[in-house]
């Protein structure tokens, strides 16, 4: 996102939402709503139809939304997610509620292509969903239902290509509407955190544009998570993919390196730097942090109030900020009204049963393959 | 029988190693590689037999760790209560698939030069990972492997012992299962006893049968030498798997190897039935060979032929006396590849039932060994070791 210049709408726009950012480094028209994109409703009819069906993993039990829930903000609840069998979490599984105006994915933010990348990444990663593609796209023309979807959205017979396209597609839907904060009917112990977000807290160096993420990776020294590293299944997935990654000394390091494995600094200064994520949805997709170490927005508040963890990589604008115990209570009423409306309807959800079985083809022998 | 001069062959052939076992290379073209008892298998001199190395393949035959959700170990499929191989015409596969051909036993696959239906792998220690790794049967993968072995410690010490690792590395995975597999020998049958000299370990009817083997049936021309299986490529025209016409996941699965072997579009969309060496070779005339098996220990691993076609030895004599099958590669509907050895026999029932009791005379005594108790997950040590 970036950012802009002192202009005439921002100060129509802070007005209009009766708020002051007179003593504010950040412009308020960095934020507003989140535009909903332009999308294919077909193509996105047919993206939430697979997005919801477990045939897209290896074991044919897994499907997106097992993990990315819609009642849960499409994140999980869980410090650590869930991983594919045999294999368990190291990270939080983040929303996915505004995904497709991210710069980069994940909380190292490795993949910073397109929501095509991230889905092919998420279904064959061998401790996601494990599946190889050839197979996936045999499954899914066995399927009637996707055979006569797939070309009433003009993609022609089912195959991986498409898939990827299309569930990109339906995550194109998944945008925030409604909040408190969009409509302009915050309370006033809201307003007065914005104040605080965008100024005294400095929350907006980082928190900024319409989704308040700058999409870039920084270090604020949240605390490891033990369980990554006292349950061997969690362990051997980090393993795993540090073995994958190339994050040195995988055996033996005991701490997750996040953006690191982009960037490779030979003095480790880039270790534990994270994805600045979204502040939209935070009530429904608690707990909080790469690692899920904290539980609610108020320990978040007070995290950044003591000047976050410790780490020498810490990023030095990451400091005891000072604030009152209102002030904490303002900042934490501001990012209740950056939460909307679940996205639970028929809208977003796929509702009708999938049925997982695998009819035959009749007359197979007549039929081309 | 000629006892002295079988013997010096079945020697030869052993301390030849694997040439020697009817890949044509010592045999002239129209002489057939002699029937022999069946000796010790070659042991690569890259990975050498040794107690330690056997235990340890033999808990990682075991573990199901090795596959993609933890839940399929290659005894899953080469399960020893259904003959080391599995009991459905087709392979049960991963879970959520199903396999395309019949799971082979492990039982002798020590002296084979190559392994799968169509010698897709060239040693027991490539066989393993394209099983353990491949989509539709153990959808593993190396990383994870490793990263799994490296938190049991019961492994982290035998693979430094049995090759020095400092953590469990995939490759040893591979040797090691190996090095297990080629301890499941059956060379002590009725027939290699009898070819060893002893002339009452046959019955007279399967005397008889070994007699039209050799002879009438002609079943040596191809099942030669000590192993039973001159390792080369036929198609007999055995009939495409039921389960294609039937199963919807079957139907899948089909799809997916022709996508996955690479073959042509065109064939792609009308290929019906397994084309078998013609995915290594692309050649017309290998579509739909398969390599001979051995037929030792038969009597625990039906059903037979690549597809589990037939269940029993009645109806492979039944089929072979009709001079084979046709499909659709011997049709002409995609090649015409089906071997010319094969000509209706026209034996008698008396015949039939003789051959069926030499048949039943290459199974011995069922191998079972006791399953192992396999090693916990331990997290490591909470400080990291530096350096």
């Amino acid at each position: 996102m970036n950012r802009k210049a002192s202009s005439g709408i921002g100060w129509r726009i802070a007005l209009a939402l009766g708020v002051t950012i007179a003593a504010s480094p950040v412009l308020a028209d960095d934020f507003g709503p989140v535009k909903p994109m332009k999308v294919d409703a077909k193509k996105a009819e047919l993206g939430k139809r697979l997005f919801f069906d477990p045939r897209l993993s290896g074991d044919a039990a897994i499907s997106c939304s097992k993990c990315h829930i819609p009642a849960k903000g499409f994140s999980d609840g869980l410090a650590l997610s869930k991983a594919y069998p045999g294999s368990d979490g190291f990270r939080n599984t983040p929303t996915l509620i505004n995904t497709a105006h991210k710069a980069a994915w994940f909380h190292d933010g490795r993949i910073g292509t397109n929501l095509n990348d991230v889905t092919r990444e998420m279904i064959t990663e061998t401790y996601t969903m494990n599946m190889d593609m050839r197979l996936m796209q045999e499954r899914i023309k066995q399927d009637p239902i996707y055979v006569k979807m797939f070309k009433e959205a003009g993609y022609g017979e089912p195959s991986n290509g498409s898939i990827r396209k299309a569930i990109p597609e339906y995550l194109k839907t998944l945008n925030s509407r409604g909040s408190a904060f969009d409509s302009g009917n915050m309370s006033d112990a809201a307003k007065r955190g914005f104040d605080l977000f965008t100024g005294k807290a400095g929350c907006a160096q980082c928190h900024s544009g319409p989704r308040f993420s700058d999409d870039k990776p920084h270090n604020i020294a949240v605390p490891e998570n033990p369980d990554i590293w006292s349950e061997p299944k969690r362990h051997l997935t980090y393993v795993a993919f540090g073995m994958f990654i190339g994050i040195e000394n995988y055996m033996n390091i005991r701490r997750d390196v996040g953006a690191h494995i982009r960037t490779h600094k030979s003095d480790g200064s880039d270790i534990g730097k994270f994805m600045t994520p979204t502040l939209r949805e935070l009530n429904q997709t608690a707990p909080y942090m790469h690692n899920g170490m904290i539980k609610t927005l108020e320990e978040v508040v007070a995290f950044y109030n003591r000047g976050g963890g410790n780490d020498t990589n810490k990023d030095p604008r990451v400091k005891p900020l000072n604030l009152s115990r209102e002030e904490q209570v303002n900042l934490v009423a501001f990012l209740k009204s950056l939460s909307g409306d679940p996205l639970t309807g028929p809208e977003h959800v796929w509702k009708e049963k999938i049925n997982v079985n695998y009819a035959a083809i009749e007359d197979w022998l007549k039929k081309k393959n | 029988m000629k006892k002295g001069k079988t013997l010096s062959i079945a020697i030869i052939a052993t301390s030849f190693g694997l040439t020697a076992f009817g890949l044509g290379s010592s045999a002239s073209a129209d002489m057939n590689p002699a029937l022999a008892a069946l000796g010790q298998p070659p042991i690569p001199p890259d990975n050498k037999q040794s107690a330690e190395k056997v235990e340890l393949g033999k808990l990682l035959f075991f573990d199901s760790r090795i596959g993609g959700d933890a839940s399929v170990s290659c005894a899953d499929c080469h399960a020893q209560k259904q003959g080391w191989g599995f009991n459905d015409p087709i392979s049960r596969g991963y879970p959520g698939v199903i396999h395309w051909r019949n799971s082979q036993t492990v039982i002798n696959s020590a002296y084979l030069g190559k392994l799968f239906w169509t010698g897709s792998a060239k040693s027991l220690e490539n066989q393993a990972p394209a099983a353990a790794l491949g989509a539709v049967s153990g959808n593993g993968e190396r990383d994870m492997v490793e990263a799994r072995l490296a938190f049991i410690p019961e492994y982290v010490k035998r693979f430094n012992k049995v090759f020095g690792d400092d953590w469990p590395k995939v490759n040893n995975v591979w040797r090691a299962i190996a090095a297990f597999e080629r301890t499941l020998i059956h060379n002590q049958t009725p027939y290699d006893k009898y070819m060893r000299g002893d002339k009452n370990a046959l019955t007279k009817e399967q005397k008889r049968g070994l007699k039209l083997f050799k002879g009438k049936a002609n079943c040596v021309k191809c099942h030669n030498g000590p192993l039973l299986s001159d390792q080369k490529y036929y198609n007999l025209g055995v009939p495409r798997a039921e389960d294609w016409l039937e199963n919807g996941m079957a139907q899948i699965t089909f799809r997916y190897e022709q996508y996955a072997k690479g073959v042509t579009e065109e064939l792609y969309r009308k290929i019906k039935d397994d084309a078998g060496l013609y995915y290594r070779t692309k050649q017309k005339a290998d579509m739909g060979k398969f390599r001979t098996p051995p037929l030792r220990y038969t009597a625990y691993t039906a059903p037979f032929m690549h597809n589990g076609s037939f269940f029993d030895f009645d109806e492979i004599v039944d089929f072979y006396n009709a001079g084979g099958g046709s499909n659709e590669f011997t049709d002409g509907t995609l090649a015409k590849s089906k071997t010319k050895l094969l000509k209706p026999l026209k034996l008698s029932d008396q015949e039939k039932e003789d051959l069926v009791a030499f048949l039943e005379s290459l199974s011995g005594e069922e191998i079972k060994i006791p399953t192992p108790k396999l090693p916990p997950y331990a997290p490591l040590p909470a400080v990291a070791k530096t350096n």
